[in-house]
């Protein structure tokens, strides 16, 4: 029987737990959480990593979240507002310098000094990409950037001999695999995904130092009127300038579209949707002058992370040899760690040559990466650039006021910066 | 009776059975007091707090990790001088609105017809209001394969007929992108509507109807005369929710469209959105919801005005 005095206690006790500060709670039990981007699939592999590094540090609970990318962006930025944001978190594309830029990611490159042999498992142009300011704020933790897809049976059709050699010879290829029911060429168009059309013909967005637009030119005026020109004669798709992910995948996949420029995870989405897609008839080319965009994903670390120390260890496990091992052999990518990728793609080339020339190219002509400006404010120059040089790409607008008004807007966001 | 009732009625303070009485309301009004308190402190802290706080926030410069700065009404210049992308989504939202009498309309053609003694109304009826329930998410991805170029029903209809040679990018044209998410927007709605109006339209005394036949009004005259003036609290109830759903048709546009093809389909919400959470300018997203609860102020008033200026208002007895 419970008596009053039982009662009172327990009252006490409870009433003295729920005064002692948060932080202190947490020493005791040290817990970090891991904020991954549209992963559920993975739950597995992760939730062994987790027990894994449980195992290694008694005492240690990792949690793990995952969240769909149209989500991460206003859960973490809530998180950040109430001051409790994920220790650990997997970004894509430019949006980790985002955050670096508003302070939310802790500097790694103090770490990497200390610990220079983690630095040097990384692919020193990805690493690269995720450097804001002179500082490193994220690693890699699976790597992609964009390549040319193309249709073989369609090519010979159109007689033609091979992948396109120049951005002329895109559109001439693409024109002359146009018919009622086809068309040429397609491209993602999200993260910059279409700036290669531009960087091959020496079209830069800003000036070096990031401060200045320098795409408002008359070869860039050029470069888009020959693209809406092409999209009006049906050579480039339309859905090249509306579609996201779903839509020029899936009409790559129906086999009615010549070459799909897009990045490497674009293959097992419309392979899984496209019967044709075999080693015979799916062509794997670099695009013209090896311009590609990257659109990876990095791991960072929240600089109002509780266990930062701990934080750092869990990073460093995941994107070590046996993980991001793991990780490459289950999901057939790339990580951007050098040993894991050299041994991933040599055991891919016996069992898969189809996906092996497929990641080959990801790890080929880094060093030609575009449209991986490092902006702290990269979606408002985005948004900025994109809705007039899709208006011009769709008819909607001549190139040169599309490029006009683009440039007054970017100049803006440029300046705010 | 009612407590505003016994207010009404209470009698001079001096006399002991006054003095009695007004510790009696007291009582009455501690205890309406207490049980109202609960719902008034949730609606104080989620409604009203944050309310104030955004339209603070609308005169300030601030993200998560930053420290607020007062910088007066500089958003507000923004979106009146540089911000093309508001002035697109202001027009787009208007012309939502703009479209609830089309769905109005069509939602009492169809409650007059299952009104009528036509064989299976009910069933009819069911059909029609069986879209309402769904989740705006499902509307958006049925009617976004619907619409698809390339297998689409819709597309696949107007081809095998002949109307057209080439399939239609009904949301990847600027054209068409807007005109279609509000046609998708309306067949969600047309059931809510029509239910609405069938109730107006059940709750009409049938003896007007007979003695405007005695008289020997047409059918024209009957519906101008008596169905529309009758109906004019249902209508009211419609358009006030015809005008919240066009402020609110965030997930449809999402879904469909994500506000493109370039801002064609944008409407303030949708902005709102991007500029909170995409382009992490919580303080412009905030100036933008001002000026959108503004224009649905605005816009709820003159609704109200339009229905006789007592919409919503309780009877006493």
């Amino acid at each position: 029987m419970i008596t009053r005095r039982t009662l009172l206690k327990t009252a006490a006790a409870a009433a003295a737990t729920s005064v002692i500060p948060a932080p202190a709670l947490a020493q005791g039990s040290k817990k970090i959480t891991f904020l991954t981007w549209n992963i559920i699939d993975q739950k597995e592999l992760i939730e062994g990593w987790i027990k894994r590094f449980q195992a290694a540090h008694p005492g240690v609970e990792v949690e793990w979240l995952d969240k769909k990318g149209p989500d991460f962006g206003p859960f973490y930025q809530t998180q950040l507002t109430a001051g409790t944001p994920p220790d650990v978190i997997n970004t894509q594309g430019a949006l980790g310098l985002e955050y670096a830029a508003q302070g939310a990611l802790m500097d790694l490159t103090p770490l990497f000094a200390k610990e220079p042999a983690v630095k040097a498992r990384y692919d020193a142009n990805y690493l690269g990409n995720w450097i804001y300011e002179g500082h490193n704020y994220m690693v890699p933790f699976y790597i992609t950037k964009t390549l040319l897809f193309y249709n073989k049976p369609m090519f010979t059709k159109a007689g033609l001999a091979g992948p396109p050699k120049s951005f002329d010879e895109i559109l001439s290829q693409a024109q002359k695999m146009t018919s009622a029911d086809s068309t040429g060429f397609m491209t993602l168009n999200f993260d910059w995904l279409y700036w290669p059309l531009f960087a091959e013909n020496g079209v830069q967005l800003v000036t070096p130092d990031l401060k200045k637009t320098a795409f408002n030119t008359p070869k860039a005026a050029e470069v888009l009127d020959k693209l809406a020109k092409s999209t009006q004669a049906n050579a480039i798709n339309k859905i090249s300038w509306t579609g996201r992910w779903v839509e020029p995948n899936g009409a790559f996949a129906a086999g009615n579209v010549g070459m799909l420029h897009a990045h490497s995870p674009a293959y097992f989405f419309f392979k899984g949707q496209g019967s044709w897609v075999t080693p015979e008839t799916l062509g794997v080319a670099q695009m013209p002058g090896f311009w590609a965009t990257p659109n990876s994903h990095g791991l960072g670390i929240s600089k109002g992370s509780k266990n930062p120390e701990l934080a750092w260890e869990f990073l460093k496990f995941v994107t070590d040899q046996g993980q991001a091992g793991e990780l490459a052999e289950r999901r057939k990518l790339v990580t951007g760690n050098i040993a894991v990728d050299k041994a991933t793609l040599a055991k891919l080339e016996k069992d898969d040559p189809l996906v092996y020339s497929i990641l080959k190219t990801q790890l080929e002509h880094t060093d030609k990466m575009t449209g991986n400006w490092r902006f702290g404010n990269d979606s408002r120059v985005k948004d900025a650039f994109w809705p007039d040089v899709q208006s011009a790409l769709l008819g909607r607008k001549d190139a040169k006021s599309a490029l006009a008004d683009a440039d007054r807007k970017v100049s803006r966001e440029l300046l705010r910066a | 009776m009612s407590v505003i009732g016994t207010q009404a009625a209470a009698p001079p303070l001096a006399s002991p059975r006054a003095s009695r009485w007004a510790t009696q309301r007291h009582r009455q009004l501690l205890l309406v007091a207490c049980f109202l308190l609960p719902s008034l402190v949730v609606f104080v802290l989620y409604r009203i707090v944050p309310l104030g706080w955004n339209v603070v926030l609308s005169f300030e410069a601030w993200s998560p990790l930053k420290p607020a700065r007062w910088i007066g009404l500089a958003n507000y210049a923004e979106m009146w001088s540089y911000d093309d992308v508001f002035w697109t989504a202001l027009t787009n939202t208007l012309i939502f609105i703009a479209a609830s009498p089309i769905a109005i309309a069509a939602a009492l053609g169809i409650a007059l017809l299952v009104n009528s003694d036509l064989k299976g109304a009910s069933v009819y009826r069911t059909i029609v209001f069986l879209s309402y329930p769904l989740m705006a998410v499902a509307v958006g991805i049925i009617w976004r394969w619907m619409y698809d170029e390339r297998g689409g029903i819709i597309n696949y209809a107007l081809r095998s007929t002949g109307l057209v040679d080439r399939p239609i990018g009904f949301l990847q044209d600027f054209d068409w992108a807007l005109p279609s998410v509000i046609f998708a927007e309306i067949w969600q709605v047309v059931g809510f509507y029509m239910i609405i109006l069938l109730t107006g339209l059940q709750s009409i005394p049938q003896n007007l109807y007979e003695a405007a036949r005695i008289d020997g009004a047409p059918a024209w005259a009957r519906f101008f005369r008596i169905t529309l003036p009758m109906l004019r609290p249902s209508l009211f109830l419609c358009i006030v929710v015809g005008i919240l759903n066009s402020f609110s048709s965030f997930d449809l546009v999402y879904i469909m469209t994500n506000g493109g093809p370039g801002h064609a389909t944008e409407l303030l919400i949708t902005h709102i959105y991007k500029s909170a959470f995409v382009q992490t300018r919580f303080d412009y997203a905030a100036a933008l919801t001002v000026v959108q609860f503004a224009l649905l102020l605005v816009l709820t008033i003159a609704a109200n005005r339009a229905a006789g200026g007592n919409a919503g208002a309780v009877e006493r007895d």
